[in-house]
């Protein structure tokens, strides 16, 4: 293992206190760091919360902000936060108005927050949910509950964000963001492994000429794994399988997320781009919005990730509102 | 006895979480063999942690009792058991609410909201080598005593015997969650680790009951 690192232990607090050092806009509860939260919650609004494992960076914490997050629960690498974490971010979040639970579908994660709702609900908190499963490689359609969730979660952060922001009921922001979840599709691939620091070994093995299609973001089994193809034909094969799931008509539009994994540049990912935006002129479909660069990661992992929302009156002028967060700022133009 | 009050039923929680403290190594010999080894661990910090909670109360009723019992676990151990026993007091203090004094039928009823929290919260199955598979005994047994009209001696030894028969019957089974799910078929012969604190949990009831009972 080739890594900055002190000792592997403290790899998620020592991240925790250089984030608190260079964002003073954000802070943690309970004097526990790992409960992460906004410095400034916003009163009577419904408070978005979300959490998963570290490794991940910007996700999540890096979406607590001004119309996006206010709080995330810490895990550490790969580990769901505890109910009693996610617990003492929503008790700090929660502004009278209640608290959404937005997060990824993996098991650990649905236990501690359905633990920590139940908790809340003891101190009079309304908790409503929505759990993210945007990766079209990890089940079929009509299994669509078992798909876990990748970077297409920050469309839904925006989502939610923005609705309340504007000072909707949680049942709005749950109806919202619902929406957005059922119209948002990922495809990643991934061509080397990630490592965990505590463990020290990359995470799968894989040969320097194959590339996994389809891999999720903790070096989860995709699809297929095979020989690496010129980027044109890998994003067409990912696209084809989300185009498959969205059924366009002429006049779609729809908002894009070229997101890198860790370890592959961003000429990469813009000539990755190039061929994407080919491929929805095709289908006569508009990309009203683009964002590109790492908003989902595994560490050092190369690879990259395509998430597609297919937008509508209602949600683009949600992803469309300004956000300002210390990882990710959208000014509206 | 047929009923029994509320302040006397709280001094079950010291009971149960002398009996963790007690078997705390060979929970953790137990859960080694197939998961993390942190069993032991987590349930004797879990019931140290309710019987303080509770025992901090001043005169509580039953419900707030369970409830703050599963407040205190799911605060001290946020494992998956941890979780799993924290979500099945709470649920059991929602079956109890209003309830002035502990019955067979509570006692059914708290089984029966226990196991149906811990179902749910783990989306486990009856079969998948899980403690659910010796919480259902529980809970059915007790239903069959408070049908009977027995009193909480007899229906806390009866699910006593239902939770050990149980456990005994989760050798058979192959596991599907967690991480003994890894191991599957070398689960097979194994007592399940999960099984094994429901039938803790099951016996210290009865043990509580006997000794009450007894004067």
């Amino acid at each position: 293992m080739k890594k900055f690192l002190n000792n592997p232990e403290d790899f998620v607090d020592e991240m925790l206190e250089g984030i608190y050092r260079a964002h003073p806009e954000v802070t943690f509860a309970d004097g526990d760091m790992r409960c992460f939260v906004t410095a400034n919650p916003v009163p009577g609004k419904v408070g978005i919360v979300t959490g998963g494992g570290s490794g991940h960076l910007p996700l999540f914490l890096g979406y607590v902000g001004k119309n996006m997050l206010d709080g995330a629960g810490v895990g550490g690498v790969f580990q769901s936060p505890s109910s009693d974490q996610l617990l003492s971010v929503t008790k700090y979040v929660d502004q009278g108005a209640g608290v959404l639970y937005l997060y990824g579908n993996y098991t650990g994660d649905i236990m501690n927050f359905d633990m920590a709702g139940e908790l809340a609900e003891l101190d009079d908190i309304e908790t409503a949910t929505v759990v993210g499963n945007d990766d079209v490689a990890s089940s079929v359609v009509g299994e669509e509950h078992k798909r876990r969730g990748v970077a297409g979660i920050f469309f839904l952060y925006k989502v939610a964000g923005a609705a309340a922001a504007q000072m909707k009921p949680l049942a709005e922001v749950k109806r919202l963001t619902e929406k957005a979840k059922d119209r948002v599709r990922t495809m990643g691939v991934a061509l080397s492994p990630c490592i965990v620091p505590e463990v020290g070994k990359p995470s799968f093995q894989i040969g320097d000429d194959e590339m996994e299609i389809g891999m999720g973001i903790h070096g989860e089994p995709g699809i297929t794994r095979k020989a690496l193809e010129p980027v044109d034909a890998v994003v067409k094969e990912m696209a084809d399988r989300i185009f498959a799931e969205q059924s366009y008509v002429d006049g779609d539009e729809v908002a894009v997320l070229m997101n890198g994994l860790g370890g592959t540049p961003l000429e990469e990912l813009y000539i990755a781009y190039r061929r994407l935006g080919q491929l929805l002129d095709d289908e006569g479909v508009t990309i009203r919005h683009v964002w590109l660069g790492e908003f989902a990661t595994s560490m050092e992992m190369a690879g990259f990730s395509i998430s597609i929302l297919k937008l509508d009156d209602e949600l683009e002028p949600l992803i469309a509102a300004e956000v300002d967060t210390p990882f990710f700022k959208h000014f509206a133009g | 006895m047929q009923t029994l009050d509320a302040k006397t039923v709280a001094g079950l929680f010291p009971r149960l979480a002398a009996r963790f403290e007690a078997e705390r190594d060979a929970l953790i010999e137990l859960d080694s063999k197939v998961g993390d080894s942190d069993l032991g661990l987590t349930m004797a910090k879990a019931f140290r942690a309710a019987s303080e909670a509770v025992g901090a109360l001043d005169a509580p009723d039953l419900s707030t009792q369970m409830k703050t019992a599963g407040a205190a676990i799911a605060k001290a151990a946020p494992s998956t058991m941890g979780t799993l026993m924290a979500t099945g007091f709470l649920r059991g203090s929602k079956a109890l609410d209003g309830a002035a004094a502990l019955d067979v039928a509570g006692l059914a009823a708290f089984w029966d909201a226990y196991a149906n929290g811990v179902a749910m919260r783990g989306k486990a199955a009856l079969g998948d080598k899980t403690v659910l598979d010796v919480l259902d005994p529980i809970a059915r047994r007790c239903e069959a005593e408070a049908g009977k009209g027995a009193s909480l001696e007899e229906a806390c030894a009866a699910a006593a015997k239902a939770a050990a028969d149980a456990l005994e019957a989760t050798r058979d089974l192959v596991a599907q969650h967690g991480k003994a799910a890894a191991f599957q078929e070398k689960s097979r012969g194994l007592q399940d680790a999960g099984g094994t604190v429901a039938c803790i949990l099951a016996d210290e009831f009865n043990g509580f009951m006997q000794a009450l009972a007894a004067g």
